[in-house]
């Protein structure tokens, strides 16, 4: 056996052959990488923060990070939502250490520097010790986000500037994210709290399954299906009728059957809800958009969110660190569902995609060895191979974005590194190219656009 | 009539209920999950509840369907759990994974009931993984359990578990 102590690779494109189908496995592992994955994507990217339900009433906060960076996410008195830094301009400590709640200011334990929800400096303990010119309170606030978004509910964040409109961003895939955001009258919520917990791999690990993995559902979940199902293997995959959509690095498999992770999610109840709204769903958002949702379905919103629509578990992967992520998963349900259909999604998320949940737990295992074993300085040389379905490319008439047919693929995960690289490889936001180009570009409102045929 | 504070129980109920603990912890350690199954109540109810960290003086209101729960499971649940686990088909247990579960502070308190005690617990659960990771993962408990016959069956358990932030990425096991 013979190989070459490889150092880091003059260029990203080194990396990856997504037209043969291949990744060099240093992307999950590489800390150079990693840092400059923060930067190049983390610190560039429209992220995910918040759900507007988690912060209704003016004061209410919430803790998270942007890659990781900590911040507040706080309601103003004027309804509107802010993102800041947690973290106090005068030595730099956390401002507020709960995970959320209500309060008027946040007050950094150190010196008792204290910023009201919009993260303006308001005092400090014995501020006679500063003269006059010592200090501008103006300047001294929380650093706001550059800008922030909301599209049907999700609050999203970006530190950049030259970052596009968030409807640009998400570009076509707004079309599939009204099938979880917009089903039904009223919008969607989450319920309950979040759940956190701590795996040991690499982020895009996590992202990479829900985009596009159906593949490992009926093997890695297998014991949960049969437990679930009276002894029944998962049910075999209609690769005619079933696809991926690739939208700039967002991506969502699914079938067209309506019922399959309906069926997952083991609540008799709330597959009888659904099927008494599909018709309203089908004048909603069209024919094919209601009997996709409800089946066998994954998706992920780039750079770092995934859910499972029709199984309703909603999560988002922080890095922290090359080999470790924090996974917080939440229930998002539609508002207007009746309280005890909602208590049976929960019950229903938590036993399926809970921490303690019978598919759930047969995941983190997987990714977190393949992040170590990828590591070995042997191993680490060899390639992984993505290359299934590569010719299965189709024009369809009604999905927008690059689309695959038979949703055992990895196409959807070929589009996320393929972002994954333009990220990585253009400092210019503006000069990446758009994959595919926006075939949706000039409509507002995709919940009454049936499908790219009515165009 | 005002409520006097109930006496303690017989000393041979503490010990039976104690030994009872004990016994359970050794059952699943050892993966006799239907010696385990056979100690539960037909209407037992098996719950882990959701905690965030909050400011003591926060004043929003709770969440009005709970917090949620990661735990919420009757018997046939469990059944169905056990019935997973032993289905051959679960790669992540297999080579076994070792756990061992340690028990203390047992409080047992008498119930208005007297067939039923109340019964406070510590549980410390150490798990070596198949890849060789160890977890120590540390929980509260609070049980009622009820005397059927010759036995102590556990009708339900609260599980308050000590972590914000689960350091696991699951909680593959009984507590």
């Amino acid at each position: 056996m013979r190989f070459e102590r490889i150092g880091r690779e003059p260029d990203y494109s080194r990396y990856m052959d997504l037209k043969e189908g291949w990744l060099d496995r240093r992307i999950f592992s590489d800390a150079d990488i990693y840092e400059e994955e923060l930067y190049r994507i983390f610190a560039r990217s429209w992220l995910f923060v918040a759900h507007e339900s988690q912060i209704p009433n003016s004061g209410d906060f919430l803790t998270t990070h942007m890659g990781e960076d900590a911040v507040i996410v706080a309601r103003q008195p004027d309804g509107s939502i802010r993102v800041m830094l947690n973290s106090c301009p005068h030595r730099g400590n956390k401002v507020c250490f709960a995970d959320a709640g209500n309060t008027r200011r946040f007050v950094c334990n150190y010196h008792g520097w204290a910023f009201d929800t919009a993260g303006d400096l308001k005092g400090m303990h014995e501020e006679y010790c500063y003269d006059a010119g010592d200090i501008d309170f103006k300047n001294h606030g929380l650093k706001n986000v550059a800008k922030v978004g909301n599209y049907k509910g999700l609050v999203f964040a970006t530190f950049n500037s030259d970052a596009p409109s968030l409807e640009a961003w998400l570009g076509d895939f707004r079309w599939y994210l009204d099938m979880i955001l917009d089903n039904e009258e009223g919008g969607t919520e989450f319920i309950g709290g979040c759940i956190k917990s701590v795996i040991s791999a690499n982020w895009k690990f996590g992202v990479e399954n829900f985009i596009g993995d159906a593949y490992h559902a009926g093997w890695t979940h297998d014991s949960g299906t049969r437990s679930m199902n009276n002894g029944q293997p998962f049910p075999p995959i209609d690769m005619d009728n079933s696809y991926h959509a690739s939208v700039n690095g967002h991506g969502w498999e699914f079938g067209t059957e309506g019922v399959g992770d309906l069926f997952l999610l083991g609540r008799p109840k709330v597959m009888d809800y659904y099927n008494k709204i599909r018709p309203k769903m089908a004048e909603r958002l069209g024919e094919m958009r209601s009997k996709i949702f409800g089946s066998v379905a994954s998706a992920s919103i780039f750079p770092n969110v995934s859910f499972l629509p029709g199984i309703s578990t909603f999560r988002q992967w922080q890095p922290k660190g090359p080999m470790q992520f924090e996974l917080k998963t939440w229930v998002i349900v539609n508002k207007n569902m009746p309280d005890d259909i909602k208590e049976e999604v929960t019950k229903g998320v938590m036993q399926t995609f809970g921490p303690g949940g019978t598919f759930e737990m047969d995941d983190g295992e997987n990714w977190e060895n393949c992040t170590t074993v990828n590591r070995g300085v042997v191993t680490r040389h060899e390639r992984l191979h993505y290359r299934c379905g590569i010719g299965r490319q189709i024009e369809h008439d009604t999905l927008p974005g690059i689309v695959y047919r038979g949703q055992y693929n990895d196409a959807n995960q070929r589009g996320f590194y393929q972002r994954w690289l333009d990220m990585m490889t253009h400092d210019e936001f503006g000069k990446m190219p758009a994959r595919p180009e926006p075939q949706l570009g000039n409509v507002g409102e995709t919940r009454n656009l049936p499908g790219l045929f009515a165009l | 009539m005002l409520d006097r504070p109930l006496a303690p129980p017989p000393v041979e109920v503490i010990v039976a209920v104690t030994q009872a603990l004990h016994r359970e912890a050794r059952l699943l350690d050892n993966e006799d999950l239907d010696g385990w199954l056979a100690m539960l109540g037909k209407d037992v109810s098996y719950r882990l509840e959701l905690k965030s960290r909050r400011f003591r003086a926060d004043r929003s209101p709770p969440f009005p369907l709970g917090p949620g729960v990661i735990f919420n499971e009757d018997l046939g649940r469990l059944k169905m759990r056990v019935d997973r686990l032993k289905s051959g088909f679960v790669w992540a247990e297999d080579p076994p994974n070792y756990i061992r579960r340690a028990v203390s502070n047992v409080e047992v308190l008498a119930t208005r009931a007297d067939n039923e005690v109340r019964v406070h617990s510590v549980l410390g659960m150490h798990r070596n993984r198949i890849d060789g990771t160890t977890r120590l993962l540390t929980a509260g408990r609070t049980d009622l359990w009820r005397s059927e016959g010759s036995a102590w069956l556990l009708a339900a358990r609260e599980i308050v578990l000590d972590h914000s932030v689960l350091p696991d990425s699951n909680l593959n096991a009984f507590f």
